[in-house]
């Protein structure tokens, strides 16, 4: 019996081509698959029903139960095809109670959100280097300081717009970064996805 | 107690001169004066004069610290000024937590625990001047203790502390990590959205990365499609964005 990842790679071994076909995609033109990623047009300013951002409460089977930092109550379903992400693709048993999330996907009718995507802990900050030890950046963002753990094999850095590297060393003391990565709750630290670095 | 007493006043007077010269001088605090706790608690109009005039004070305090014959009167003068520093502090802490103190020269630190123990540190010695002292000036403590307040003045880190920490990160190189023996997967990503494979078929991707995985020196990148899963094969070596691969599947459920 083949796995599905043998079919997969089959697939894109077997038929697969620099670019999509428009055969492989039915009628689809651009106008098509531009019509079918619009919905409905949402008023500015009113929250996007198909995205939730908040903390989980509890994980129940496959729906985790997500308090927003509105005090709105979601459940968010998670299927097979739910992409996760906590410093990389992650499985669903890496969601734990207390980690943050923002998810993406399509509300269903009694509220339930059934996600395409979620990330978890997922952060996105700016400040300067105040210190390198241990293979972690102090980081003043703002005047707090956020510990950043280089995490080995996941952590890139990417100088300028230069492809990303696993080599973090050019990094400098009270040089200015862009981190991406995933917070551990009720901490001040991050582990590092990427750093960038404008030089 | 002996020369401790008489030490003091040029400590306090050292630091009351910084301050008030950089206050009134300062081309730079002038210009961020607005931004100050001062500004939140006299008004950014009238920022700039307050300034001035706790220069003015200031420098008032440490002439009469500086010309004998030292009154206790004097150092009373100095603690009051520096009761007042820690006072404003815990103000700037709470009113306006981001706000940097403007204390001796600008920056845009917000006070923290070393503007603190500084301002402490001024309220300690000029108590400690007060006593009357015939003794003559210890040299080495009044060294000591202006040491000690630099090395608590956060406008002077960018002259010594951040060139030490490079010189350490230099020497110990804390980054220097041997190479990961696999490629990150954020390389691979590179890679692939800077390709036509991805391009063509970004619009219909729904999710974020579902599955990865490495085999013949291909790495296997998959994502949802609606219906359909979009698998994509990344070359490992090499950056020739042309060189990757995509088919759309349907979803292989029950294989």
């Amino acid at each position: 019996m083949r796995s599905r990842r043998d079919v997969l790679k089959s697939a894109v071994l077997g038929g697969g081509a620099g670019v999509v076909a428009a055969t492989a995609l039915g009628s689809l033109g651009p106008e098509a698959a531009f019509a079918t990623t619009s919905g409905p047009e949402l008023e500015p300013g009113t929250p996007d029903p198909d995205f939730v951002e908040g903390r989980i409460r509890s994980i129940k089977d496959n729906t985790l139960f997500v308090l927003g930092s509105n005090m709105v109550f979601h459940r968010i379903r998670v299927v097979d095809g739910t992409s996760l992400w906590k410093l990389g693709p992650v499985p669903f048993d890496q969601a734990k109670p207390g980690d943050g999330l923002y998810a993406r996907g399509v509300r269903m009718p009694d509220g339930l959100l059934a996600a395409e995507s979620v990330w978890l802990n997922i952060v996105n900050i700016k400040g300067h280097i105040t210190n390198i030890k241990d293979q972690t950046l102090h980081l003043d963002h703002n005047g707090k300081e956020v510990l950043c753990h280089v995490v080995a094999g996941k952590s890139v850095a990417i100088r300028s717009d230069a492809p990303p590297s696993a080599d973090l060393s050019m990094l400098k003391v009270s040089q200015h970064v862009q981190i991406l990565g995933a917070w551990r709750p009720d901490t001040n630290e991050v582990d590092i996805a990427t750093v960038f670095s404008p030089h | 107690m002996h020369g401790i007493a008489a030490s003091q006043p040029y400590v306090i007077a050292l630091f009351l001169v910084w301050a008030g010269l950089m206050k009134l001088l300062s081309r730079r605090m002038r210009a961020g004066a607005g931004h100050t706790a001062l500004a939140r608690l006299a008004g950014p109009a009238r920022a700039v004069p307050a300034f001035r005039l706790v220069a003015l004070a200031e420098l008032a305090v440490a002439a009469v610290l500086l010309l004998p014959p030292l009154l206790p009167l004097e150092a009373a003068a100095a603690a009051a000024l520096c009761a007042g520093f820690l006072a404003y502090l815990v103000y700037a802490h709470v009113a306006a937590p981001t706000a940097s103190c403007g204390c001796l020269g600008a920056h845009s630190r917000p006070v923290d625990l070393r503007a603190f123990a500084r301002a402490a540190f001024l309220l300690v010695a000029s108590l400690l001047a007060i006593p009357a002292d015939p003794g003559p000036p210890l040299a080495t403590l009044a060294l000591a203790e202006a040491a000690v307040l630099l090395a608590l003045s956060a406008e002077l880190d960018r002259h010594w502390l951040i060139p030490l920490r490079r010189l350490l990160v230099r020497l110990r190189r804390p980054l220097a990590a041997p190479p990961p023996a696999e490629v990150p997967l954020a390389t691979s990503l590179h890679l692939l959205y800077r390709s036509p494979a991805y391009c063509s078929a970004s619009a219909q991707l729904t999710t974020d990365v579902q599955d990865t995985w490495d085999e013949d020196g291909l790495r296997f990148v998959v994502y949802g499609a609606r219906e359909r899963t979009a698998v994509f094969a990344v070359p490992l070596t090499g950056d020739d964005p042309s060189a990757v691969r995509v088919s759309l599947v349907r979803e292989p459920t029950g294989v």
